[in-house]
């Protein structure tokens, strides 16, 4: 090329400017004092990032509401604002259990708002086996101190994706996330419209039915419908919640359908929901894991490498391996224990799992080296894995 | 507890998996240190529904599928991360859109030097002749460089040679893009479509230096561009892969406390849990700004690197857009793989309108589907949108506006991009998933938010990084390796540093041995 020929502002003033440039750059630097600038910690952005997303919050529990024999509310303070979150995210406590180390997760009843008042609240039911949730209904009192993650999910309202009208199905406990919505829209922090449909077995077992009448009553955007399954009574719908009571009730405009509720909800809807000819956008679910149908229970050995330590822990082929970490007391950073967070992500050494269809949401590089998500994992073989 | 290594690494980003998986290749005891429970810092991906997004990645330059001329895949290569990865070539650059409806602008250019020239020529007629003496000096550039970065033992005749046989990149040294391409005599719209790229770096080109910007077109343009099939994420755990296969230990969800400092010297870290890693390097991936600011003791910085830390500007913070349509590429339209949008072809003045929320219409925008089909599944597409701050306009917003301001700003990018394209998206969202500075600050601890490392400024181009950075003696026992250090941000210069650290690392070890 014509290298030689070529100049920007000709041969003398270029030679002079690249000397400058060995001078400019001292003086950029000389001319700054030496102390440190904003500390990382400090931008708002951080602050922010911190208060949404704390590592931890510690909570005490403020008040205890019970809900006739069938469930617990229980509402929590922090020592300064909570973090801010989204109707319709969850809360993961962890607790010590005898010799466990275990998480569990509950969606925030109470409304985005009143968290920034320092408020949380949750809805514990007794359901049949329930290691965890018969621990808290026995044992939580007020004043009590306990540990949560901070807030997460994706079962949240967003405007950009879902219809302006939420067409809410809700089975038993799984009320909470939406009467967070339902305050989140009285309150203006939302701007969609909600048909609450509230299937429970007999009128005796709704909970919060005043406080969403009241809201139903007062909030144009909120209308709520209780569907009983076990028992006719007047003023309320008999049956299931399914495409006919759906078909009913839901807007005449285009309309989303988020979905809360016990298992046999959710397989009852696998059939009902596509009689609707959704399209798939407009059909969300709280994930829920189904599990794994019982067998013949074999046990196995999983050994544990966590920062180079190793132990060996033993494991029930029909429960999930994160059940055998925290039935070992180890301890695993698992929030949604349903295989969509990812949080408790872990090498698979060796060995083999078995997962449930639906429920293996790994990233493909995660499938291609061999990590798993252990709280939708089941062992079927001796295993090694490195969680840390 | 305590525990000795040869290298102790902090922060498992692109520089950091790289360093590692060198130390451990060269046989050295190392222990990487991630807070996260993720390999990759920026370069991850996530999923939601049934779309898997990348996280950050648009299209990555230095494995060279065109030219072959490859650093990158040596690097892979060499540390046994290689084989792991599937990419897929690339052979569109960019289509180029401006919002101000009087520049009438949409340039769709082409990969490889030859059509980039001819596409040129077709968008303005009769600018070949210039443009093709402007790749001569890119190539020229790139001599230089590859001669001064193979130099392993200098002696003074070099300085003989690069004064006779590297006049150009002498010449051009300390100019801006603007002042380069102005001097060879190119038109405005010449100008505009070659500075397409401008917010890779996030730099006006009034300002950005010409070798910076034109290092970046060789690898893009001449050398080829490519995407990983498993997203950025599978780069990570390949290298990951590759540091564990070799002896190398990785411990997640742990921080790092402090930087263990004795008479000068970096000596180690202490863990969140008290526990102590003695090394006899530190490879730090956590920007130097976290490390002056955070990791170590005010009284352990030295004068000049305070100095440093607080003339330097931080770069341009991070927003994004992923969207999972639930129509294909095809039905849609969505016809390129990379769009650069923005408000006018002036950069100054899109730089300037990107450091407030009202004014920000910056967007480069990356439809995956457009590298290979099948990312997503069928019927469907992947769709995401980046826009980058000047400034710190997003530490004004509060918690309690937070969902709100970034819903609305990332409806404003939709539009902006319904807008130029034509393609309607809006009612084919099935999935969203929208991240600010803030998520960046959470994943990464990125001050700020900031996914641009320093700003490539006048006084802190990636040249007078270089060569202040061989004058400058650093801390010893530390080795900074990412997006804050000498070859400014991005992949290719993430993993380029971090191979960089470790090899620094490996020689200062074996001359302590000697």
């Amino acid at each position: 090329m014509s290298k030689k020929k070529f100049s920007v502002n000709g041969t003398f003033k270029d030679s002079v400017n690249t000397i400058k440039f060995l001078t400019e750059r001292k003086k950029f630097i000389d001319s700054t004092e030496a102390v440190l600038p904003t500390r990382t910690d400090d931008f708002g952005v951080n602050k922010v990032a911190k208060s949404l997303h704390p590592k931890q919050q510690k909570l005490v529990i403020s008040k205890i509401e019970e809900h006739g024999n069938l469930a617990k509310s229980y509402y929590f303070k922090g020592e300064t604002e909570l973090a801010y979150f989204k109707a319709g995210q969850y809360l993961t406590f962890k607790l010590g259990i005898g010799n466990s180390v275990v998480t569990r997760s509950y969606s925030i009843a109470s409304s985005p708002a009143s968290a920034l008042n320092g408020e949380y609240q949750i809805t514990v039911k007794r359901i049949a086996d329930g290691f965890v949730s018969d621990y808290i209904l026995d044992n939580w009192s007020v004043g009590d101190e306990v540990i949560a993650f901070a807030p997460e999910g994706n079962m949240t309202y967003c405007s950009l994706r879902d219809a302006e009208n939420i067409v809410a199905i809700a089975g038993g406990s799984g009320i909470t996330p939406f009467l967070s919505l339902a305050r989140a829209i009285d309150q203006g922090d939302e701007d969609c419209a909600l048909t609450l449909l509230y299937g429970c077995r007999t009128s005796d077992e709704i909970l919060f039915k005043e406080e969403l009448d009241s809201l139903s009553e007062k909030n144009e955007k909120i209308n709520v419908v209780y569907v009983l399954s076990h028992s006719d009574e007047e003023g309320y719908e008999k049956g299931f919640v399914g495409a006919d009571i759906i078909k009913k009730y839901a807007p005449s405009e285009v309309y989303s359908i988020f979905v809360c509720g016990p298992g046999g909800m959710y397989k009852f809807l696998e059939t009902e929901l596509p009689k609707l000819e959704k399209e798939r956008k407009y059909i969300r679910f709280e994930v829920f894991s189904s599990g794994k149908k019982a067998e013949e229970s074999k046990e196995f050995n999983i050994t544990v490498i966590n920062r180079g330590n190793e132990s060996v822990i033993k494991a029930n082929s029909n429960e999930t391996v994160l059940c055998a970490f925290e039935r070992a007391g180890i301890e695993v950073p698992a929030r949604c224990h349903t295989g969509e967070c990812g949080f408790c992500r872990s090498k698979l050494v060796s060995g083999k799992v078995y997962i449930p269809e639906g429920e293996d949401k790994r990233r493909i590089a995660d499938m291609q080296f061999n990590f798993i998500h252990p709280c939708c994992s089941y062992p079927e073989s001796d295993l090694v894995i490195r969680i840390n | 507890m305590v525990k000795n290594y040869d290298a102790v690494v902090i922060g498992a980003g692109n520089g950091g998996l790289v360093a590692s998986a060198r130390l451990a290749k060269e046989g050295k005891k190392t222990l990487l240190i991630e807070r996260h429970n993720l390999p990759g810092g920026f370069a991850t991906s996530f999923v939601r529904g049934r779309f898997e997004f990348e996280a950050s990645l648009h299209e990555l330059c230095g494995i060279g599928s065109i030219t072959g001329k490859s650093p990158l895949l040596k690097i892979f290569r060499e540390v046994g991360a290689a084989d792991k990865i599937e990419w897929v070539a690339l052979d569109e650059a960019y289509r180029l859109l401006t919002l101000d409806e009087k520049e009438n602008c949409d340039y769709l250019m082409p990969l490889g030097k030859d059509a980039f020239i001819n596409k040129l020529e077709e968008y303005d007629p009769g600018s070949s002749v210039v443009v093709k003496k402007i790749f001569e000096l890119i190539e020229s550039i790139e001599k230089t460089l590859d001669f001064v970065s193979n130099i392993e033992d200098f002696k003074p005749e070099m300085i003989k040679e690069i004064f006779s046989e590297h006049t150009a990149f002498l010449k051009v040294a300390n100019y801006s893009v603007d002042e380069v391409l102005k001097a060879f005599g190119t038109s405005q719209k010449t100008r505009d479509i070659l500075n397409g790229y401008w917010c890779y770096l996030g730099q006006p080109t009034d300002e950005l230096n010409v070798i910076h910007y034109f290092t970046m077109l060789h690898s893009y343009i001449i050398d080829g561009a490519v995407i990983p099939k498993g997203r950025s994420h599978q780069i990570s755990t390949a290298l990951l892969e590759a540091f564990t296969e070799n002896g190398g230990d990785a411990w997640f969800n742990t921080s790092v406390k402090k930087i263990k400092m004795e008479n000068g010297k970096a000596t180690g870290v202490i863990l969140d849990d008290g526990t102590e890693i003695n090394a006899k390097a530190v490879i730090c991936n956590a920007s130097p700004y976290n490390a002056f600011t955070k990791l170590m003791d005010e009284k352990d910085v030295p004068e000049k690197f305070k100095k440093e830390v607080n003339a330097k500007t931080l770069g341009a913070k991070g927003f994004a857009v992923f969207l999972g349509l639930n129509r294909s590429a095809d039905e849609l339209g969505l016809n390129n793989h990379t769009y650069f949008i923005y408000p006018t072809n002036d950069n100054r003045k899109c730089y300037e309108l990107s450091k407030r929320l009202e004014t920000n219409d910056v967007q480069a925008t990356v439809c995956l589907n457009r590298a290979f089909d099948d990312c997503s599944p069928e019927g469907t597409s992947i769709l995401y949108m980046t826009s980058i701050f000047a400034g710190d306009e997003w530490s004004k917003v509060s918690a309690k506006d937070y969902h709100k301001t970034k819903t609305a700003f990332a409806e404003k990018m939709i539009d902006n991009f319904e807008k130029a394209t034509g393609v309607k998206i809006k009612d084919y969202i099935e999935e969203i998933e929208i991240s600010t500075p803030m998520t960046y600050a959470r994943y990464t601890d990125a001050p700020a938010g900031t996914i641009y490392g320093y700003e490539a400024s006048k006084d802190d181009g990636i040249v007078k990084r270089i060569v202040f950075d061989l004058i400058d003696k650093g801390i010893p026992g530390l080795y900074f390796a990412g997006g804050y250090t000498t070859r400014h941000m991005g992949y290719s210069p993430s993993y380029t540093t971090g191979d960089m650290a470790a090899k620094a690392a490996v020689l200062a070890m074996e001359k302590e041995a000697k």
